[in-house]
């Protein structure tokens, strides 16, 4: 693949069209990024040598990439760890310059860093604290609606709406340090969306948090993205976020994208599987042949394995044949090893 | 004009309330370290005057050095940068200098804002130290020249700042440069007059050092608080400064618009 056409923006989940379709946000043309790295061996002798006689490996972290997205349009860009899809973000905000091809957005390139440019995008890293760690939120928000020269009383306005959508109001007081994760990204994301940015880009904003505050924060996304219909480029390693927030799916791999389309359509055609575990009252008097990968050994009582969705009711009916069940629990597989399936191959025909 | 002096502004204002967040750490820094050192450095001459069994040195009494000894330990921490270039360094290092890079911002005003903000505070409270003990030990300083000579300490803190972003500069080379930053700081110790005021250095030396624009981090304005140095020659420390800022600060363009290129956006 590599190559993306641009595709007019799909109905959304919340069900509105995105405006304007014909008007692209983000463009990259061959848009790639090595990077050199010392390959430092092992042990002290060779360290030693290493200070005179280095060797570098130059690493693909993005190959030659082309891609439209319009505007308005929710990407959710996922991929395993050290695919890419860092080093994608970085490039479309500025953070670091390519080796190789060229990118626009909203006009712009990136990495020449014009102010008029900065003041249109936000960038959020979930694993990252922009805002200053010993002060209250609130102090850092003066200073960046003085960087984003806003005024001072509309900002602090935005501010106080923001913190009432995310539930965080008492907290824009107490220093950042002393609040919790999910009230220090909330916290963030107040940072980042103070400017009011056209193009945001978003690294797992959910990374790291219960799930109370990941459905908190994602729910505020929704509504602010529905609202104010910013282009986003989303990553995250919770499918959750993905299928609520984004309405095209990116999947990068080795550097690469290997798959373009619709949310829906990627799960709906991936072979979904689930995790089934359960404990059974009566042990297996001898042993069970479950599905044709899953083969029970007598005497068991509990069991937890991983199987296609439609295959669970026949199992399930196996089993309360031998016995009364006591305790189940379905679960929906990782986003993550859906992902997995279909780099290795599990999933071919999803990419033709 | 107005909205890069704002955005400055609310660098250094953020700094100070940083500051004033942590009462034991402001009072360790504003009042403890400058009573420390200037104690230390009351010792040392008054070691080598009652050593040597002279009265004076160079043409200068013993009280002069004294006083040069006490508003020379005073201003050299207020032209110290180390803390911040250390942060400054440390932010290329780890990639926290993403959140400044997203933004419409420059590193050096990012930076310079939030460094004038804590030295003018700290300074602002420490300036006691200096100004009590020559009232106590009825040293000779001339007071009514202290304006100016701050005014030569901030336009030099400028300077400094523009060798910190060099500094943090090279970290996109090189990674780990803190004991680079050690190396030019020693250098910058000696060459500004902190240890032991540089007229007393043998000629040909003297003129050279007093000359390059470090002589304005402690020679210079403490010479002239003190007596030792003309307003024309407190004028040459302005002077020199702006050349020095001329020349540096084309270094720290080009190498930070070098560096940013193999930029990796670490930790990102």
């Amino acid at each position: 693949m590599g190559q993306i056409e641009a595709k007019p923006a799909p109905l959304s989940r919340s069900g509105f069209q995105h405006p304007d379709t014909s008007r692209l946000s983000i463009q990259t043309m061959g848009l790639g990024r090595d990077f050199v790295t010392y390959k430092k061996p092992e042990g002290l002798m060779n360290s030693i040598k290493g200070l005179w006689n280095r060797k570098y490996e130059t690493k693909v972290a993005l190959q030659p990439t082309d891609l439209e997205l319009q505007q308005g349009q929710i990407i959710g860009l996922v991929g395993s760890n050290g695919a890419g899809k860092t080093t994608l973000l970085k490039l479309l905000s500025g953070l670091i310059h390519p080796t190789q091809g060229d990118a626009r957005v909203l006009g712009y390139q990136p990495w020449k860093r014009e102010a008029a440019f900065l003041r249109r995008i936000s960038i959020l890293l979930g694993q990252k604290n922009q805002l200053w760690w010993d002060l209250p939120p609130a102090d850092s928000y003066d200073l960046l609606a003085r960087i984003y020269e806003l005024d001072r009383q509309k900002a602090r306005q935005r501010v106080q709406e923001l913190a009432e959508m995310l539930g965080c109001r008492e907290q824009l007081l107490t220093q950042l340090r002393r609040l919790s994760l999910g009230e220090r990204m909330k916290m963030e994301l107040i940072g980042a969306l103070l400017h009011e940015p056209e193009v945001m880009f978003l690294d797992e904003p959910t990374i790291g948090l219960d799930i109370v505050a990941q459905n908190s924060i994602r729910e505020f996304l929704g509504a602010y993205v529905r609202d104010r219909r910013p282009t986003v480029i989303l990553t995250s390693h919770y499918m959750d976020d993905i299928s609520l927030l984004a309405d095209r799916l990116l999947l990068i791999s080795k550097g690469r994208i290997v798959y373009d389309g619709q949310v829906e359509d990627f799960m709906s055609r991936a072979e979904t599987r689930q995790t089934l575990s359960l404990k059974i009252l009566q042990p297996l008097r001898e042993d069970l042949q479950l599905t044709a990968d899953h083969r029970v050994p007598a005497g068991s009582r509990s069991l937890s394995i991983e199987i296609p969705s439609q295959q669970i009711g026949p199992a399930l009916q196996t089993l309360l044949a031998l016995s009364p069940i006591q305790d189940i629990k379905i679960e929906e597989v990782e986003f993550e090893d859906i992902i997995r399936d279909f780099l290795e191959g599990r999933h071919d025909h999803l990419s033709q | 004009m107005t909205t890069y002096l704002n955005k400055l502004w609310g660098g250094a204002r953020l700094a100070a309330l940083e500051q004033l967040t942590y009462r034991f750490n402001l009072f360790s820094d504003v009042a403890i370290q400058p009573l420390i050192v200037a104690a230390v450095e009351l010792t040392l001459w008054l070691a080598f005057f009652k050593s040597t069994g002279r009265s004076e040195l160079a043409g200068f009494s013993q009280e002069h050095y004294l006083a040069y000894a006490i508003w020379a330990a005073f201003v050299a921490r207020i032209s110290a940068n180390w803390m911040y270039e250390w942060n400054m360094i440390d932010s290329v290092e780890t990639g926290s200098v993403n959140a400044v890079l997203v933004r419409p911002i420059s590193f050096y005003s990012f930076w310079l804002g939030q460094f004038l903000g804590y030295k003018v505070l700290t300074s602002s409270f420490s300036l006691v130290v200096p100004l009590v003990v020559c009232w106590a030990m009825k040293l000779p300083v001339q007071l009514e020249r202290l304006p100016l000579a701050l005014l030569l300490v901030l336009f030099y803190l400028i300077f400094v700042h523009t060798i910190a972003v060099i500094m943090s500069s090279l970290a996109f080379f090189f990674n780990r440069v803190h004991h680079v930053t050690v190396a030019k700081n020693i250098t910058l110790w000696m060459l500004g007059g902190e240890f032991f005021p540089l007229d007393i250095l043998p000629e040909g030396i003297r003129e050279a050092m007093i000359a390059l624009p470090f002589s304005s981090a402690v020679f210079r304005p403490v010479g002239y608080l003190t007596g030792r140095l003309t307003t024309a020659q407190l004028g040459e420390g302005f002077l020199s400064i702006a050349i020095g800022q001329i020349v540096l600060g084309s270094v720290a363009f080009v190498l930070w618009r070098a560096g940013r290129r193999r930029y990796a956006g670490t930790g990102a």
